[in-house]
């Protein structure tokens, strides 16, 4: 656990190391990323088995001093720091070992694997911060990985629009983490989590210090999990190749504001203002994008917004003090989801379409990625002994636990809408017939199928470390030795789990009646209500609004001050050039070779001397 | 080792250069450049030992210089003292960063100027005459030599833009010497009326005597007339650094100068102004400055929002950038305004962590333009598929700018809002909108040169070549340097620190 | 003796120096405005006198200087006068409007 810093280092050599020889190395490169990225996986499983037995490690260095404060860097193994290197670790391997296979072929091979390097690092880096500075750090270099993977096909308009759009989001939502950050710093005279925390405790900073800092702290994880109102980014980050919408934008970065919530639950648990704000923007976000999601047809599309739906219900959990349901289903929902996008991209590179309008029929075609992605497709919906049904199931007990009635009703909901959403996805793609001519379809490489395996084993077995059947394992071992934390396990109505599954079945036969078996027309719902129809259709608008308003403001703003440049400053600058050129030409005007004007004007300046000199009193 | 006259020899170096160019033949184009770069060698290779060996224990007080040099008063009966102006050269850990940082960045330049089309000759005799007044203004310990300097750096730039610049290079050259002629007269004032009450223009003196109460005047320094100065002080050097309103030159200097010279311009001569900030105005009057520093934050921000906000609408790429220069030099006021160990220790290394940044990115300009002939964003894209080197290490240099930590940016940017948001709240908030508008700028800015589909006529364009790598592996090596491990910056600082916040009282 | 006070005198000189101010500056024949220094001068050889009698430290030095004064007076009538006449003959006008070539 000493060593545990060179997990992050493994995948900043593949950077490095790619970036320097990657052009030689041709598609060699996808061995050194691999291998490197095993080395970090390998390691960080060591380190989470160490961490079973043993209390958490942390150790820290100088890193930068401004007079007397020093700021520190290092890394900490704590539960949720271990657990967390092992699920980036996972699924960083496992999505460089399906890229091998996805990008084969691309001129960039070297550059895509070099910046998957940059970007594990980041992340990796990010799980084992010890403080917020670091953690800022990381967070920002986290960003550039999914800004650099998002733009990777450059050329295309919309690739480039996606990136700039993401990092831009995204750095709104950093700027509020900063502010937060260096206000708890004057508060508490420490970016350390343990030292902040223990200053919360013992009530140095005031009540209205914490509420506003978690808040703006809160921002930033509303923008790297693209929560509402900074969720755009993420739908649009599918620009990306697929493999990396696994691993960026479904499994590891955008959990990092889950992560961060929870990594400085103590401070949020310490405002309940601020617990609200979290709930409220979590259950509304599951709600909102499980909507969107219900009418989009574009096969990444669908994913990305149950992701930002997924997110919803950790912050939901976390925002509930459910902590340990928050933790778990974020562990659960890396695995399904990662599997989904990588089936998504089995599928996509099978068909060379993301329109699931076109697809169709696939079940038999692509025989292997059909059951895994039903698999993915199960989890998410929270069918039971799936993993997803267990965590979603915690998230509700908390919901339900915490008093949150309304917000508990919205998540049921939106768990209809999951299961129903999922399933059209999944009926549209792969059963009925082809709905497009579709040649060359063939099943992916080895390769890319082994990684989906394990993911999919892992989507269904993950849940039973963390059951109300046989044990609360995770629960226990998260919140050991740390009361702040709540309890491992929150005990709930047993009607809850009826209830869940109940919604989700309903979820699954509705999709299956009208995607299926046709039973109901699926204009059915958008003939009727062809208003609500457009506006989900169209995400609510809301990037038109952010474009007519935010966008189309510092527009506005820009020109104003243009406005001000030219005619104030330059004016300024003109008026003064017209001043002293006007005092030129009267000056030129009065030499005339006038001897009398001449003497007339010496007299004038004589007199005018005397006068100040009297008024002055000789001071001049 | 001894260190007698190694400073003189350090700032002097280049006259050898010049010397040397003087009897080579107009006509040999390589034998010119190559000796131009040499000239720049020396005062680089001499900075870097005394950087060295100020880490490896030496005092920096062992390269002091001091030669008497005019005197005069003193003979009548009621002048106790003489007016005395020394050859005086020194370094504190500032200056020692400032000298390192400039030569450096002439070297660089000079590696860039490779670029220049014509009569280098003349060019590089400029280009090194330049270099001596820049080094002569950071090791100089005396107002009246920091003065002389100052002036030297007037009048080769003035040429090189007028001659070398593009279409409108003369106007430019002209605007620059007409603002910064007047920042000098204003700084001449300031200069000759702390001589005439004193009797000294040593800064180190001054600053006792001004701090001193009943300290051996010539004549008594009021209060308000101590506030008349620093604010004349603030005219003075923001011309240079340059304060809004006061920026309107060095716009037209960015996009006419050619880039080698905009590189230390924009590298070292902008920071100038905040040298002689934080030296003249902290060091001699640092009461008024700690009553001004509410003004100073404020000017800041403004100048922060105010780049951000006008580089995000610009059409050519020079101007994005020298809008850009506005608004990071805004950070430097905001640091200096915040007045505690982090926001001063910030605008420090935002000085030269800009002074890396734009050094690069100017470099690249002239990469590109050297290229495409072209700057106007509407006319550039898809320049990654010609070019990938360059437009990676463009996007590097933006992400940099706009503070990706492990980049030198961040540091600064955080450390001035730290100082900032702990004095000022509020104000550090309205601020923090300009680190979301620098993204959106450089962003845009960038992506459209390198992203997106490639013009078909830029379809044959070569990548980064041969002498073209030195400088940006070098900056960028510098730049992640700081950034990762600030310590090579924030170590010979401390004492410099140490003595402004005691002036401060802080 | 002495009943004409010294502002008398004084005022005198004003007055003499006035005129001769204005018609220097005013008058367009050249002659007249030669005449005007004159009076000009005339003016401070009567300050002159008038101090050297009832100054502070009364003495003839005064006097002795309005003489001296006089006589360069005269000189630089005689000079002025030539310069007028040489350049009358030139230009065949004593208009001093049409003499600018100090601008040339």
């Amino acid at each position: 656990m000493e060593n545990a810093w060179l997990i992050p280092l493994f995948p900043l050599v593949s950077f490095l190391f790619l970036l320097l020889f990657g052009k030689k190395l041709k598609e060699a490169s996808a061995f050194v990323g691999i291998l490197l990225t095993l080395a970090s996986l390998v390691y960080s499983i060591l380190v989470l088995i160490e961490r079973f037995s043993e209390s958490t490690f942390k150790a820290e260095a100088v890193w930068l001093t401004i007079g007397n404060l020093e700021l520190t860097a290092g890394f900490e193994v704590n539960q949720l720091n271990a657990l967390m290197l092992v699920i980036v670790s996972l699924v960083s391997f496992l999505v460089h070992t399906y890229s091998k296979g996805y990008m084969h072929g691309d001129e960039r091979f070297p550059v895509f694997y070099a910046y998957l390097g940059l970007f594990t690092f980041a992340m990796l880096g990010l799980v084992i911060s010890p403080n917020l500075l670091q953690t800022y750090i990381f967070w920002e270099l986290v960003g550039v990985g999914s800004f650099l993977l998002i733009g990777f096909y450059f050329y295309k308009e919309s690739a480039k629009a996606a990136a700039k759009k993401a990092f831009i989001m995204t750095r709104i939502g950093d700027v509020g983490l900063l502010i937060g950050m260096i206000l708890l710093f004057w508060q508490t005279g420490s970016f350390e989590y343990d030292e902040i925390f223990a200053a919360v405790e013992e009530g140095a900073i005031s009540g209205t210090m914490i509420t506003l800092t978690a808040i703006l702290i809160f921002i930033g994880a509303v923008g790297k999990s693209g929560q509402f109102p900074l969720h755009t980014w993420l739908p649009d980050a599918m620009e990306g190749p697929t493999p990396v919408s696994a691993l960026i934008h479904a499994a590891t970065m955008v959990a990092a504001g889950v992560y961060l919530v929870a990594s400085l639950f103590p401070l949020f648990n310490a405002s309940e203002t601020a617990m609200l704000t979290v709930a409220i923007i979590g259950a509304f976000t599951a709600i909102f994008a499980a909507t969107i999601g219900l009418v989009q047809t574009d096969i990444k599309r669908v994913l990305a917004f149950s992701t930002v739906s997924q997110l919803g219900y950790m912050m939901l959990a976390l925002g509930s003090a459910g902590y340990v349901a928050g933790v778990f289903h974020l562990m659960t929902h890396a695995f399904f989801k990662a599997l989904l996008f990588l089936a998504a991209g089995s599928v996509i590179h099978a068909v060379h379409t993301q329109d699931i309008e076109k697809m169709g029929g696939l079940w038999k075609r692509l025989s292997f990625t059909g059951p895994l992605f039903l698999i993915g497709t199960l989890a998410i919906s929270g069918v039971p002994l799936f993993s997803g049904f267990f965590s979603k199931d915690e998230i509700l007990i908390a919901a339900w636990a915490n008093g949150n009635y309304p917000l508990f009703w919205l998540a049921v909901i939106a768990a209809f809408f999951t299961a129903f959403y999922m399933f059209r996805l999944f009926f549209m793609i792969f059963s009925g017939e082809a709905r497009s001519e579709m040649k060359n379809v063939h099943e992916s490489p080895s390769v890319m199928t082994m990684p989906m395996v394990v993911l999919a084993v892992l989507a269904v077995v993950a849940g039973y470390v963390n059951t109300p059947w046989f044990g609360t394992f995770l629960g226990d071992w998260l919140v050991e030795g740390n009361e702040a934390l709540g309890h491992g396990h929150i005990e709930g109505p047993g009607w809850i789990m009826i209830v869940a599954t109940v919604v989700s079945l309903l979820g699954i036969l509705l999709a299956w009646m009208m995607y299926s078996k046709k039973s109901i027309s699926r204009d059915w719902l958008s003939s009727r209500a062809p208003l609500a129809y457009g506006i989900v259709k169209n995400k609510y608008y809301i990037d038109e609004i952010y474009n007519q308003s935010i966008v189309f403001g510092a527009k506005a703003i820009s020109l104003f001050l243009r406005f001000i440049e030219v005619f104030l400053v330059e004016g300024l600058v003109k008026l003064t050039t017209a001043a002293v050129q006007g005092l030129g030409k009267t000056g030129a005007k009065i030499q005339n070779g006038q001897v009398q004007t001449y003497g007339t004007i010496a007299f004038v300046g004589l007199a005018v001397l005397i006068v100040i000199y009297a008024l002055t009193g000789g001071y001049l | 080792m001894d260190f007698n006259y190694f400073l003189t020899l350090l700032v002097f170096s280049p006259l050898l250069g010049i010397g040397l160019l003087a009897f080579m033949p107009k006509a040999n184009e390589s034998g010119i450049k190559m000796l131009g770069v040499l000239a720049t060698l020396p005062s680089l290779i001499l900075a870097l030992i005394a950087y060295f060996s100020y880490r490896g224990g030496h005092d920096l007080a062992n390269f002091s210089e001091k030669f008497r040099w005019i005197q005069f008063g003193g003979q009548g009966a009621e002048q106790s003292g003489m007016f005395s102006v020394n050859y005086e050269l020194g370094i504190d850990g500032f200056g020692l960063i400032m000298v390192v940082l400039t030569a450096v960045i002439a070297t660089l330049a000079a590696i860039a100027s490779f670029h220049i089309k014509k009569e280098w000759k003349g060019y590089y005799m400029l280009f090194l005459l330049l270099e001596i007044g820049m080094l002569g203004v950071f090791t100089s310990q005396n107002l009246i030599l920091f003065f002389l300097f100052f002036e030297i750096t007037l009048i080769p730039m003035f040429f090189l833009i007028g001659k070398w610049g593009y279409y409108e290079k003369e106007k430019a050259a002209y605007s620059f010497l007409i603002y910064n002629g007047l920042g000098s007269a204003i700084l001449l004032i300031v200069i000759m009326v702390l001589f005439s009450r004193t009797g000294t223009s040593n800064i180190e003196m001054l600053s006792v005597m001004m701090n001193t109460d009943n300290a051996p005047l010539f004549a008594p320094v009021s209060e308000s007339l101590k506030m008349g100065l620093l604010i004349a002080l603030l005219v003075a050097f923001g011309v240079k650094l340059p304060i809004f309103p006061l920026h309107s030159w060095m716009l037209r200097v960015h996009v006419e100068a050619p880039p080698s010279i905009v590189m230390i311009h924009s590298g070292i001569l902008l920071k100038i102004g905040a040298f002689g900030l934080i030296r003249f105005g902290m060091g001699i009057f640092p009461e008024q400055f700690a009553e001004l520093a509410g003004l100073l934050a404020v000017l800041g921000v403004i100048n922060l929002l105010y780049g951000a906000f006008l580089a995000f609408i610009q059409t050519d790429f020079k101007m994005v950038l020298a809008y850009s220069s506005i608004s990071h030099m805004g950070i430097v006021l905001i640091g200096l305004g915040a007045l505690n160990e982090a926001g001063i220790q910030g605008a420090i290394f935002q000085v030269v962590s800009h002074g890396l940044i734009s050094a690069l990115l100017f470099f690249l300009v002239g990469v590109l333009y050297e290229r495409t002939h072209t700057t106007t964003l509407a006319n550039l894209g898809g320049m990654a598929k010609g070019m990938p080197l360059a437009s990676g290490f463009l996007l590097a240099g933006a992400m940099a700018s706009l503070g990706l930590p492990g980049m030198s940016g961040f540091v600064s940017e955080f450390m001035a809002f730290l100082g900032l948001f702990e004095e000022m709240p509020v104000l550090a908030a309205v601020g923090t909108i300009g680190i979301i508008m620098t993204a959106v700028y450089l962003l845009r800015a960038v992506l459209a040169i390198t992203y997106g589909n490639a013009e078909r006529e830029f379809a044959g364009v070569t990548d980064i070549r041969s002498f073209e790598w030195a400088p940006v592996l070098v900056l960028i090596g510098l730049i992640v340097l700081i950034g990762v491990y600030p310590a090579v910056l924030s170590e010979p600082l401390q004492a410099t620190l140490e003595t402004i916040l005691m002036g401060i009282g802080g | 003796m002495s009943s004409v006070p010294v502002s008398a005198y004084l005022a005198l000189a004003l007055i003499l120096f006035c005129i001769g101010l204005y018609g220097a500056l005013t008058k367009k024949n050249t002659v007249i405005v030669l005449i005007s220094i004159e009076l000009m001068l005339n003016a401070v050889n009567i300050n002159l006198v008038t101090f050297s009698k009832y100054g502070v430290n009364p003495s003839i030095t005064g006097q002795v200087f309005a003489l001296f004064s006089i006589a360069v007076a005269a000189a630089e009538v005689a000079v002025g006068l030539a310069i007028l006449i040489s350049l009358y003959r030139n230009r065949r006008t004593v208009n001093i409007d049409e003499m600018n070539q100090l601008k040339n």
